[in-house]
């Protein structure tokens, strides 16, 4: 079953007199099963953030039909819709803003208007899930980069997301730290689209890849036949994953 | 480290000391803010020349500070500006206001240097109260109390970003000197000529973080109000805190008035 159908979607952002400009995305037809990780990819400007945005309402729907978990995206079924999808922001910074990893764990679940014996269980259970769970009283501000990750996707998993969406969620990490993730990522159940330019993250984490180019789908398949095609990635401005390069 | 770097880090601490077990920290924010404001009111309620009973009242701060363990001396150097301001006001009082009000030990105490320590108490007082609240209590307990007190959510919603967002732009501000400094070497501070650029810098990158920051609390359900919970119920010593203060506080005040 799909948690995620798109149907012929388009985008164009408008200039400031409300002219239209050329479409950033065009003719994007995506589903995404349940359970399912695809990564992502494509150069700079290929259309990745502005159609993660487009999935969660941050950017309104112009043409096409997007349909999260059977919702129709639109204004009547945004909060249903915010209450599948989870977006991890590729700056944790931005994502945290509670005092403490409790806090901004709980605010979900509390905007959902969830009892505190509910929040609690839903927080502690996501702090599980990334392995965060003696951490529950810690002030944001002195978690490191890779535990704020771990917090931010925290955050999404709360409200139980059965789809979530994670923005460069390698970037700024340590070796350890992104081991760390990739692991984690790999042992949640739900779905996940991860944009990304760390094509070995991808490789580790999805079963499948989507290549946008010039906002349309490129190519669509299985990860492991689309990040080994050198001549398809170089043709769209990518290269080969570190780890295939040097072999 | 930077003076913004020492501003983050003093909010940052904070937030650490309200969070930290102890006695008054203990103590739900309910009646905490309870108290804090009725000592407020009933500060702000003595005359301009009612001193001795303002002395009286004293008595919250010392058995506060004595019992909850916070440091004056940190109260001081946190507060120095501010406390500089406040021992400001009324500076001139006894200038203006020289008519003779008491003899102490041969010296002629006149009613504007009365009036000038009791509005420099006043305002020791004010600041040292909420010093005590804000070291002991953190920033979502005292929304939490102020709308259970029936505060609009309006005001407790702009309360809460505006302590978040402080951050946000102490942040910005600091990475954009740095960035200046790096360039600039040898210079000390910013070059005037910079101040246009830098500022409308800093807004437009501010507004782009809060937006994104904003962004996040809408993803998750954010429809205007936050909906805050204290860690636990009040209990029968925090009625307790509350009564016992109230009565001492209101007993100073009519002993005074007497």
């Amino acid at each position: 079953m799909s948690i995620l159908e798109i149907e012929n979607l388009s985008f164009s952002y408008g200039n400031p007199r409300g002219k239209l400009l050329e479409n950033v995305l065009e003719g994007i037809d995506i589903r995404v099963a349940e359970g399912e990780s695809v990564g992502l990819i494509g150069e700079n400007g290929a259309g990745k953030s502005t159609f993660l945005k487009l999935l969660t309402g941050l950017l309104t729907l112009k043409n096409g039909v997007i349909r999260v978990s059977g919702f129709a995206m639109n204004k009547e079924n945004l909060k249903a819709i915010r209450a599948e999808i989870g977006y991890v922001f590729q700056d944790s910074d931005s994502q945290l803003f509670m005092s403490t990893v409790y806090e901004d764990v709980a605010f979900a679940p509390r905007n959902y208007g969830k009892s505190e014996e509910e929040v609690r269980e839903a927080a502690l259970s996501a702090l599980r899930q990334v392995h965060m769970e003696d951490k529950v009283d810690r002030q944001i501000y002195r978690l490191s980069g890779g535990e704020k990750k771990l917090a931010a996707i925290a955050t999404v998993l709360s409200v139980g997301a059965k789809l979530m969406l994670l923005d460069e969620p390698s970037v700024a990490l340590d070796p350890k730290n992104r081991r760390n993730l990739i692991r984690i990522l790999n042992e949640l159940p739900g779905a996940k689209i991860i944009a990304s330019h760390d094509l070995d993250f991808v490789y580790d984490t999805c079963q499948r890849v989507i290549l946008l180019s010039g906002g349309r789908i490129a190519a669509d398949g299985e990860t492991e036949k689309i990040l080994t095609d050198r001549e398809l990635l170089e043709q769209h401005g990518l290269e080969l994953p570190l780890s295939f390069s040097r072999e | 480290m930077s003076r913004i770097s020492d501003a983050i880090s003093e909010l940052h601490k904070l937030d650490m000391e309200a969070d930290k077990p102890g006695w008054l920290q203990g103590i739900h924010p309910l009646p905490k803010l309870f108290v804090t404001v009725l000592f407020l009111v009933i500060t702000v309620s003595f005359g301009k020349y009612e001193l001795s009973g303002l002395l009286k009242l004293g008595i919250y701060l010392i058995v506060l500070f004595v019992l909850g363990d916070i440091s004056v001396k940190l109260l001081l150097k946190r507060m120095k500006v501010v406390l500089a301001l406040v021992c400001l006001m009324g500076i001139v009082n006894p200038f203006f206001d020289r008519r003779e009000m008491l003899l102490l030990g041969g010296f002629a105490v006149t009613g504007g240097m009365l009036s000038a320590a009791t509005l420099m108490l006043k305002g020791v007082y004010a600041v040292s109260a909420s010093y005590l609240l804000i070291v002991t209590t953190s920033v979502e307990e005292i929304c939490y109390a102020l709308r259970r007190l029936h505060v609009p959510k309006l005001i407790v919603t702009v309360l809460m970003l505006v302590y978040r967002y402080i951050i946000v732009l102490l942040k910005e501000t600091e990475r954009m000197t740095e960035a200046y400094a790096l360039r600039a070497p040898g210079q000390r501070g910013l070059d005037y000529k910079a101040w246009g650029t830098f500022a409308g810098q800093l807004l437009l990158r501010s507004m782009d973080r809060a937006q994104t920051v904003y962004d996040s609390m809408m993803l998750r359900g954010y429809d205007g109000e936050f909906y805050l919970r204290c860690k636990r119920a009040a209990g029968r010593g925090d009625y307790l805190y509350a009564a016992v203060w109230s009565a001492v506080l209101l007993f100073v005040r009519a002993g005074s008035a007497g």
